[in-house]
């Protein structure tokens, strides 16, 4: 059996009716990037927040690292090394840069907290902005300093929300370069929420696609994307 | 003895009803917590007071809670409507600010001793109630706080504008979407709850007597009911005022030290288990 | 912190300046009160700049150090000074533990819970004839000594107004250092995005109960300034209007500087001495004065101070959820 750093068991997520996940499986393996895709409404941000523990599960397991942290909550799943980005950027508006990067270093247990703090903002470019209060950012800068909240303290699996959003092709296009690298550097998996077809194929080891809260297709991009039932999904767009 | 306190406890608690149902409406349209809705209330009774003393009471009793709606449209307009994207705690502090400009102007222009207002002389006589004689006064303010309960009832449930309003308190959004005018809604619902404010007022003077400390005793009371009766239930506003009412009634002759307590305790264990209808974010 | 501990060491040659030069005694009383009332404001200005939460019952932990220091001396069994340091223990621990069950409870409701709270209090002591005197209030019955130094001198207008000012200085001191550690980083980031702070691996609810439990502390000591200074309490002090007037001088003074709430209580005691003279209304003008700053300056006196003559940038976030 191969080793998965993350896995997803039968996720579903049920309330008032609405199933917005249904009977979901996922595979993550060490130094994997897995692109998920699929309409709007598809059930993509409620799988990581399943699996960050946001949300509740109705039925179904979360296995991390060959624990089932199923039971668990946010701040012990971040401690173990899941940690994600998000969508909506989230940030702490009113303190600097260096200050909340440093905390969340500190706060993952990292030693030398400073260190690690300096080579995520180096790696993000965003050394240079380290004293600048987080509201003060550019909007691209703001994404990044999600982003960077998520890499420090070098978690193991990395869950990243839309981090393309909002940003420009050449932003998109640094930003997956960067996640690239990270991959291999830093041994960081990732599961990678994204829009953006081509940075998804661009990148990605292997995709998995989301239809009203089910798995429809997972494999290699080549193959995904040769999928018909995907090309359906899509109704032909940009896949 | 203890028909009279029970009594005394229905008073009470139909004087709540009028007072925490103003409240309670302008939660549901605005979410805003009216910190000044006791000062209101003050208001109303001083006002009916100056009211009185120029013609009767009768007129007073129609009057004032008149001049408290135009007050409320004028505050939903020109405050609440204004402050609506703040956060809410902002706005509360707002209204505790308003509360003191009120208790202040009111004891600047009327006096800090107590003023009395004497009981309309048509309800001035006794009426026997299972053997014991009480007062037709206090029994015409039972009857008033049934009235409006009912009629408020009645009224949302069965009124255009009734449903607009529940449906502006469930999503207002929505509702504006729809093509409710809700600034308008608004703006009439907070004047309905400053005039039952002012009404509560008004009724209340002739048997409690007009003082400066006259709101800071029924706030807290007011905040027991809503909070306990469910934020924005009116029904719920209801029954708690009554059972408060009778409760402080009963309570203050057999057991004091408890009954004053007690409203607080529910209060406090309502809001620590359920805040749900007060949490102030719709997330 | 450098700056910090200099403008502490300027404020406090200036509060000696101030003691020795002054020599009106009624002058001295109320700078005094209204010192008294600027540490009040500061325990419930850390609880909104730090929590971004909003109490109204924080009168509960000022007139409750009086009140536990009034009963614990009556006792005559615990040296005074010993009585002081386990009146704010006994506040600060009571703090924590009702702060890790009120915490979690968020926005308005919280206010409310904290009213409530605190009107118990105001209910149980207004009552409790045999222990606390009742309505009517009961005596602090200080020894003749406190800390080697005799009451009869300690209660001399300047030297209590040195006492005060002191006090003050050092409990700003003390927290400009505590918001410089990580502690300080930490509840800054709960109160910033709590969701993200659990995020980033913080667990919520431990940092906020002792904020809680911090601010209560500041407050209590105000209490005992309180108490020393009056030699009486009374349930007033335990009255949630009380806690409202100390809310109204954080927000005047602004929430966001350490010194903010100070500000706002010397703010409230100029209008009330000195607008008091001329305008029996000056609580209006107060209160309007209130609303004015929430809606246009919701940084208070102190965010303008900052904008205008320092130069800095406007930021707003009361509730912080």
């Amino acid at each position: 059996m191969t080793n998965y750093v993350l896995q997803a068991e039968d996720v579903a997520i049920h309330y008032g009716g609405v199933k917005a996940l249904d009977g979901v499986a996922l595979t993550l393996e060490k130094g994997q990037i897995r692109g998920l895709i699929g309409p709007n409404g598809a059930g993509k941000s409620t799988v990581i927040d399943a699996i960050t523990g946001r949300r509740r599960l109705t039925r179904g397991r979360i296995v991390l690292l060959s624990d089932d942290v199923s039971a668990l909550g946010v701040v012990e799943r971040r401690a173990r090394g899941l940690s994600r980005s998000f969508q909506r950027t989230s940030v702490f508006s009113e303190m600097t840069v260096w200050r909340q990067v440093e905390l969340a270093s500190h706060k993952m247990g990292v030693i030398d907290s400073a260190n690690d703090a300096e080579a995520v903002l180096r790696e993000l470019d965003l050394w240079n902005l380290r004293d600048q209060t987080a509201q003060d950012l550019g909007y691209g800068e703001q994404r990044r300093l999600d982003l960077a909240l998520a890499l420090v303290g070098r978690p193991k699996v990395l869950l990243l929300d839309e981090p393309m959003a909002g940003l420009s092709v050449k932003e998109s296009l640094d930003l997956a370069q960067h996640l690239k690298k990270l991959t291999s550097t830093w041994d960081v998996s990732v599961l990678l929420v994204e829009h953006d077809m081509d940075v998804v194929f661009g990148i990605s080891d292997a995709v998995t696609v989301f239809e009203l809260g089910r798995v429809i297709a997972s494999g290699a991009p080549a193959d995904v994307r040769a999928n018909p039932r995907v090309r359906e999904a899509y109704l032909g767009s940009a896949a | 003895m203890l028909t009279i306190n029970l009594f005394n406890g229905l008073v009470y608690g139909a004087l709540l009803i009028v007072m925490c149902s103003g409240l309670a409406l302008i939660y549901g349209l605005r979410r805003v917590v009216n910190f000044a809705h006791g000062s209101l209330y003050m208001m109303g009774a001083y006002i009916g007071y100056s009211i009185s003393l120029q013609s009767n009471f009768w007129v007073a009793l129609v009057a004032a809670p008149a001049v408290m709606a135009v007050f409320g449209v004028l505050l939903d307009r020109y405050g609440f409507r204004l402050l609506q994207d703040r956060d809410p705690l902002t706005v509360v502090l707002v209204t505790f600010g308003l509360l003191l400009v009120i208790e202040d102007s009111v004891q600047t222009y009327w006096g800090k001793s107590n003023l009395s207002v004497p009981v309309p002389e048509a309800l001035a006589f006794s009426v026997d109630l299972l053997g014991t004689p009480v007062p037709a006064y206090r029994l015409s303010v039972i009857v008033i706080g049934a009235a409006v309960a009912l009629g408020l009832s009645l009224w949302l449930r069965y009124s255009k504008v009734g449903l607009f309003v529940r449906a502006a308190s469930t999503d207002p959004v929505t509702t504006s979407m729809q093509g409710v005018n809700t600034d308008f809604l608004s703006a009439g619902v907070v004047g309905l709850g400053t005039a039952l404010a002012g009404l509560a007022g008004v009724v209340a003077a002739p048997f409690l007597s007009l003082s400066p400390s006259m709101s800071a005793d029924v706030i807290i009371d007011s905040f027991v009911v809503v909070v306990i009766g469910g934020l924005g239930s009116l029904a719920g506003a209801f029954i708690a005022a009554l059972v408060l009412g009778m409760v402080q009634a009963i309570g203050a002759v057999y057991l004091p030290d408890a009954a004053v307590l007690l409203p607080f305790v529910f209060m406090i264990a309502i809001l620590i288990w359920k805040p749900s209808g007060f949490a102030g974010s719709r997330t | 912190m450098k700056k910090s501990l200099l403008g502490a060491l300027l404020a406090l040659t200036l509060g000696g300046v101030v003691s020795v030069l002054v020599s009106s005694n009624t002058l001295l009383s109320l700078l005094t009160q209204a010192i008294i009332y600027a540490v009040f404001a500061l325990g419930v200005g850390v609880l909104l700049k730090q929590n971004g939460m909003v109490s109204f019952g924080h009168a509960l932990f000022f007139g409750g150090a009086s009140y536990l220091i009034g009963v614990l001396l009556q006792m005559q069994r615990i040296p005074a000074e010993w009585v002081i340091v386990l009146a704010l223990l006994t506040i600060t621990l009571a703090a924590f533990l009702i702060g890790l069950v009120i915490v979690r409870v968020p926005g308005v409701a919280f206010g409310m819970l904290t009213l409530a709270i605190g009107q118990m209090f105001f209910l149980t002591a207004s009552r409790a004839r045999g222990l606390t005197g009742g309505a009517d209030g009961m005596n602090i019955e200080w020894p003749s000594h406190l800390f080697g130094v005799s009451m009869s001198q300690m209660l001399k207008p300047a030297s209590m107004f040195l006492t005060c000012w002191t006090t003050l200085v050092v409990v700003m001191l003390l927290l400009a250092w505590l918001m410089s550690t990580r502690f300080g980083s930490l509840t800054e980031a709960v109160r910033d995005n709590e969701e993200r702070a659990r995020f980033i691996g913080i667990r919520t609810l431990l940092p906020r109960a002792a904020v809680y439990a911090l601010s209560a502390l500041v407050t209590g000591v105000a209490g005992v300034l309180s108490a020393l200074n009056t030699g009486f309490v009374s349930p007033e002090s335990l009255h949630w209007s009380l806690s409202g007037v100390a809310l109204m001088m954080v927000v005047v003074g602004g929430f966001k500087a350490l010194w903010g709430p100070a500000a706002g209580a010397v703010v409230y005691f100029l209008f009330k001495e000195i607008l008091g003279e001329h305008a029996t209304h000056w609580m209006t003008i107060f209160g309007i004065t209130l609303i004015a700053v929430i809606v246009f300056s919701p940084t208070g006196v102190a965010g303008l101070f900052e904008r205008w003559v320092l130069g800095k940038k406007p930021s707003v976030k009361v509730g912080g959820h």
